[in-house]
């Protein structure tokens, strides 16, 4: 089968899509649109730096450009350097994969004072992303808000000693703030019983190894049927765990009502089991979910999953919420691949890749692996790469015709 | 000789390694490479050479292609005396209690049915520097060696 796809994001849900196309329809031309210079998404800038492992699927992904015959265009931002009806018209289907970089918000009283911040936005700084906010001044007792892997995440990382971020790629910013943090507890809190939260029993368990924690537990509540049961089994496996510096306090049953504060976060009030309380908290992390940014339009708001528009598709969270990890991903972008295919009728009035050729500093894969290269070489005993931060410094990399590159692809 | 590589999977690094054992043994052998869903054990042929991979997922789980496979392992009780296999395991250390597990109960449930599990079971840790079909290959050339020595 022969046509012209183009896939908005590339990240874990676009590539699975080009994978999914390109093992079924080995002719099409597919293009990976980021409006970042690097491919890989989430897996690059959510999956935690300390789970190298999780991210070692970028491997699978490699393979799409260098052997599938799929093609990236980095550093192009649709709905600003191309619109997306011109997506469109160049291509015969468009699949929007471009996942959702807002977060939630609590939606109750307080939650814009300042002190109350993001998990993704967070996260982003602590994973040196171009469009990341500096770290904030979390004090001394931060409160995340969530239950699901993203707060375990969070909680996990904050908590770590230098020692335990061996390996991992945070950068040397992000380094030197959890280093200075000083910590004395932080608390994570949600509004379901232990037993219904969101976490996978795997990222709880990981809790036990940390060596600066303390962990105490509240209103786990009981289990109803296996997965509920596996879930407090790993939670009575970390209460009362651990002898460090830092309280970790996990409050389950504890549904937000109001930021409270003046001109900043002081704490957060919350109807517990036991009544009305405040939690006093220096800052507070809200772990909820994430939102499209609303730039490309139809999202999961509009009830339009898989199938927004007349040859136009959506893949990934961006198409049915921020909801599944990597193997869902891989799942529902198999069912939207054999869509799209079904579907397919080429044109070859369509131009196709042609549309990006009069933009500037577009990355192509072969760029991607410069900048690649580079990270590479700075990586040492502690950090497996030094991620390059800003716009400025990958394209510099990727335009480069030394530094490494006869490395690249390796 | 006839070979059938066999693959577990949740998130295709697993397929993508039995995809490289099959590229690295179709000059030699007679190959053919399947999920683990689309098998079912009482189908398993005697005449093939059952090469496996499987990853782990969740807290030691099979993963979630090969859990068809391992339901109807356990439920069915086929007895499999005539099915000779190998078997290759991805994990990550970062799970250290659960490394690789997948793998062990699967070859463990195959060879409870009394089929005959050639070689040791190797393992890959995805939080390591080298690549899986680097340690994979050569693995399975060896085992292949040896059982052709046999002959």
């Amino acid at each position: 089968m022969r046509g012209k796809v183009a896939i908005v994001g590339a990240g874990p849900a676009g590539c699975f899509v080009a994978q999914s196309l390109l093992k079924d329809a080995p002719a099409l031309e597919i293009a990976l649109i980021d409006c970042l210079p690097t491919p890989y998404g989430l897996i690059r800038y959510g999956v935690a730096p300390d789970h190298q492992g999780t991210k070692a699927i970028t491997r699978q992904f490699s393979r799409i450009f260098e052997r599938q015959g799929a093609r990236f265009f980095g550093n192009v931002h649709i709905g600003r350097d191309l619109s997306l009806d011109m997506l469109r018209d160049a291509y015969d289907a468009v699949v929007l994969a471009a996942g959702l970089s807002q977060d939630r918000r609590l939606g109750i009283a307080g939650d814009d004072l300042p002190g109350v911040y993001g998990a993704g936005s967070l996260i982003r700084s602590l994973q040196s992303h171009p469009f990341a906010d500096p770290l904030p001044a979390l004090g001394p007792n931060p409160l995340i808000v969530g239950n699901g892997n993203v707060a375990i995440d969070l909680l996990r990382l904050l908590s770590k000693s230098p020692r335990e971020l061996a390996g991992s790629d945070l950068g040397a910013e992000a380094t030197a703030w959890l280093a200075g943090n000083g910590f004395r507890s932080i608390t994570v809190l949600g509004r379901s019983p232990g037993a219904k939260a969101k976490f996978d029993p795997l990222m709880i368990r990981e809790l036990a190894n940390l060596s600066r924690v303390r962990i105490s537990l509240t209103d786990p509540g009981q289990a109803d049927g296996d997965d509920e049961q596996k879930r407090i089994d790993a939670l009575a496996g970390i209460d009362g765990i651990g002898s460090g510096p830092i309280e970790v306090k996990f409050c389950f049953s504890r549904v937000p009502l109001s930021v409270e504060g003046a001109d900043h976060v002081t704490g957060l009030r919350v109807a517990s089991p036991q009544g009305e309380k405040i939690i006093e908290a220096s800052s507070i992390v809200t772990a909820v979910g994430f939102a499209s940014n609303g730039e490309l339009g139809a999202s999961e708001t509009d009830g339009a999953a898989g199938k927004p528009g007349s040859r136009l598709y959506s893949a990934g969270w961006f198409g049915h919420g921020p909801k599944g990890a990597i193997p869902d991903a891989r799942l529902s972008a198999q069912t939207i691949a054999a869509q799209v295919l079904g579907e397919l009728a080429a044109d070859n009035r369509r131009i196709g890749s042609a549309i990006f050729e009069n933009l500037p500093d577009v990355v192509d894969y072969a760029g991607w692996q410069r900048i690649e290269a580079a990270e590479l070489l700075g990586r040492n005993d502690e950090r497996c790469r030094a991620k390059l931060q800003s716009i400025d410094a990958m394209l510099q990399a990727a335009r480069s015709n030394h530094a490494g590159s006869g490395e690249a692809g390796l | 000789m006839k070979i059938a590589v066999l693959y577990g999977t949740e998130t295709g690094n697993a397929a993508m390694l039995a995809d490289d054992i099959k590229s690295a043994l179709d000059g030699d052998h007679d190959v053919a490479c399947a999920d683990l869903a689309a098998i079912d054990p009482a189908g398993l042929d005697g005449q093939d050479f059952h090469v496996i991979v499987c990853s782990t997922y969740g807290d030691g789980d099979v993963p979630a292609s090969a859990k068809p496979f391992m339901t109807k392992l356990e439920a069915l009780a086929p007895k499999l005396s005539h099915v000779r296999f190998a078997i290759f395991g991805l994990g990550d250390s970062e799970y250290a209690e659960t490394f690789a597990h997948g793998s062990m109960k699967l070859a463990e449930a195959l060879v409870a049915r009394e089929a005959v599990q050639v070689g040791t079971r190797l393992t890959h840790n995805a939080t390591a520097d080298e690549l899986p079909e680097d340690i994979a290959l050569p693995w399975i050339r060896a085992i292949l060696a040896d059982l052709e020595d046999a002959v």
